[in-house]
């Protein structure tokens, strides 16, 4: 019995060391000198090649002048020593946010809308520390809140979407069935039906809990259900659970060398994913926003409240690559370049979701 | 409603039914033999890491499949020590495992692949979408025949029925017991594999989604049995890919989409109209989840 019991503390105290933090530097960051940035990610973990990934490659671009995958990030790095945590379940954010503030962090940015009512919290107890938010609301002087108008990129991807799209249906594939989600949706239909009117949107989700981030097996069977109802563009905005519609529209093969189903990769560009059958990808420039907010501190310039990125500050934007090109007629291409540049002038408006209310 | 029902949602509820049966398989054979097992959950992480990693490193994705099972094992060997030879409780260290394989396959990930929970992605060439469903509908008869006319299948149960008896009988109570947890990692491990090589083309963190728990649902809405653990699973994974093939198709009169909470709503609802009206009482093994202790 006593070996039951130290071998199942000893497997739970594994368990802690492994659940809890998976990063492989230790919390302390003991030089002073520099600007000390905490970066808590959501539960979909750093290599989710989407959303996390972008802010990841922010926090890196700031700290080394690289993107993580060792290329040069074009901006110069700053003189800060970040540190990262993952999730590995919704319990761990809040130790994870407050061992970066007990260590007096000088700036503390949490991925994802799920962290915003933790981070109140936290940020409540440590009125001197800075605090970021991505796509989340909070009032408190001193969080900045960087938000993004999803609606604007999501109406570009959608218009090449029905530019691509030969059998009338398209489909988006959302991962939560949230208000952050429908801006996606919403802004894709309206792209869509600018080119064609008559264009039939099915919008699935694959979950109503965050599990739905990490399901790539359902994200698979919703883009198959998808194609058999007629769909042969598929925009997704789940996260891990995406990568599924990657593989249905791979599944569904290529004639004559070209691929008779399409996939639409977000926030980071996921082109290279299944080159060939990505369109393109709706870029959500986490990683801008990431940096700009860390040189604001760097610089003692950092302003709490909203921080707006759309297609003016390179926050959102369509990717195009050498995966994508041979997907994307110059026609196309200037379409939408009119289009990005009549929703910036104001011309086009866009209908955002989360407004509504 | 005719795009509803489909040749689509008939393939689809196979494959949503065939990580569930091989993991409501193998919990059957550790549960008939007195060990709960809850976690399986984590055999299967412990399957679908491990297949997707060996596959993109040996690039043959039955070596990966074969890995895979071996994972589920090794972790089911984690379960039956601490339960069989130490007589742990069978929850706890269950849900050990579970959290356990939260983190294992990030903590992995990290020294392979330089990553934090996910494998990189496998060409669709290594990919076995079929090999598994074969293994999982060819297992149901195959476990029905081994539980039930083999000394083997008549010994297990005996086991998790009245181990005294079983003793008394000349039957090695723990060895038994270490057979059937064995057996319940290597076929939730498939299980797992089918996730990661079979369905989708990479590890993700987590990606078995409380598949685990639907399966141990689906084995005891079986009573324990095969056929109607079979029959439990195609259930669920019926229900699963009709809710998947109604999102955003059916509609209220009123022209408005049904809200997808209520669709998601729709196979647990199910199963408890079915579990309530149709099943009856399921009784499980006698002896399951009291450690055996022999007398002296």
């Amino acid at each position: 019995m006593k070996f039951a019991f130290w071998s199942t503390l000893l497997m739970l105290c594994l368990v802690a060391a492994l659940g809890a933090s998976c990063n492989r530097a230790s919390y302390g960051a003991h030089d002073k000198s520099k600007i000390r940035v905490g970066i808590v990610f959501d539960i979909g973990g750093k290599d989710d090649r989407s959303f996390n990934a972008s802010a990841w490659a922010g926090v890196s671009c700031a700290e080394t002048g690289k993107w993580p995958d060792g290329t040069d990030c074009g901006k110069p790095a700053l003189n800060i020593v970040a540190r990262d945590i993952e999730p590995g379940n919704p319990t761990s954010i809040e130790p994870a946010m407050r061992a970066f503030a007990e260590r007096g962090y000088d700036l503390i940015i949490g991925v994802g809308f799920a962290q915003t009512p933790i981070m109140e919290l936290v940020a409540k107890d440590y009125p001197n520390i800075r605090f970021a938010i991505v796509d989340g609301d909070s009032a408190l002087p001193n969080v900045a809140l960087l938000k993004f108008k999803e609606h604007e990129g999501s109406y570009l991807v959608g218009m090449l979407a029905a530019k691509a799209n030969k059998t009338g249906t398209i489909g988006f594939l959302g991962g939560m069935d949230i208000g952050l989600i429908h801006r996606f949706g919403t802004g894709y239909e309206e792209g869509a039906r600018a080119v064609k009117p008559d264009i039939r949107v099915i919008k699935n989700y694959v979950g109503v809990t965050d599990a739905a981030w990490n399901n790539p097996g359902k994200g698979k069977e919703l883009a198959l259900a998808q194609i058999s109802k007629g769909a042969d563009v598929i925009f997704t905005a789940a996260g891990n659970s995406g990568l599924g519609a990657f593989d249905a529209v791979e599944q569904a093969g290529k004639v004559d060398g070209r691929a008779t189903h399409l996939v639409i990769g977000v926030d980071a560009n996921q082109n290279m994913v299944k080159p060939g059958f990505v369109l393109t990808s709706m870029l959500k420039r986490v990683d801008n926003s990431v940096y700009s907010i860390i040189e604001d501190v760097v610089n003692g310039r950092f302003q709490a409240g909203l921080h707006v990125y759309g297609l003016d500050k390179d926050g959102v934007a369509y990717a195009m690559d050498e995966h994508n090109k041979p997907l994307i007629t110059p026609e196309m291409l200037q379409q939408v370049e009119e289009a990005r540049k009549k929703i910036m002038s104001g011309e086009i408006k866009v209908t955002d979701a989360m407004d509504k209310k | 409603m005719s795009e509803l029902f489909s040749v689509a949602l008939f393939w689809s509820t196979i494959r949503l039914s065939t990580p569930l049966i091989l993991a409501a398989l193998g919990g059957m054979f550790s549960e008939r033999a007195g060990v709960i097992n809850i976690a399986l959950e984590g055999m299967m992480l412990a399957g679908a890491f491990t297949a997707a990693a060996v596959t993109h490193a040996v690039g043959n994705p039955f070596v990966g499949l074969a890995a895979g099972m071996a994972a589920g094992a090794l972790i089911a060997a984690i379960h039956a020590v601490a339960c069989i030879s130490y007589k742990a409780d069978q929850v706890v260290t269950g849900t050990a495992i579970n959290i356990l394989m939260i983190g294992m396959p990030a903590f992995l990930s990290g020294a392979f692949f330089l990553s934090s929970g996910s494998t990189p992605q496998l060409p669709k060439e290594d990919l076995i979408p079929w090999t598994p469903i074969v293994i999982a509908f060819a297992l149901v008869p195959i476990a029905w025949y081994v539980l039930y006319k083999t000394p083997f299948g008549l010994r297990l149960r005996s086991v998790g029925e009245n181990p005294e008896a079983a003793d008394a009988a000349g039957v090695s109570v723990a060895r038994m017991k270490y057979a059937g947890v064995l057996l319940s990692g290597a076929l939730a491990g498939i299980g797992g594999a089918y996730l990661s090589i079979g369905q989708s083309s990479l590890f993700t963190r987590n990606m078995t989604s409380g598949r685990g728990f639907i399966a141990l649902a689906a084995l005891i809405f079986g009573k324990w049995r095969p056929v109607q653990t079979l029959l439990a699973c195609l259930l669920f994974g019926f229900t699963e890919a009709v809710s998947i093939q109604m999102q955003g198709v059916v509609k209220l009169p009123s022209g408005e989409d049904i809200p997808v909470q209520f669709i998601q709503m729709v196979p647990y609802l199910l199963t408890i109209i079915v579990l309530a009206g149709f099943i009856g009482s399921s009784r499980p093994p006698q002896a399951l989840g009291i450690p055996y202790q022999k007398e002296r």
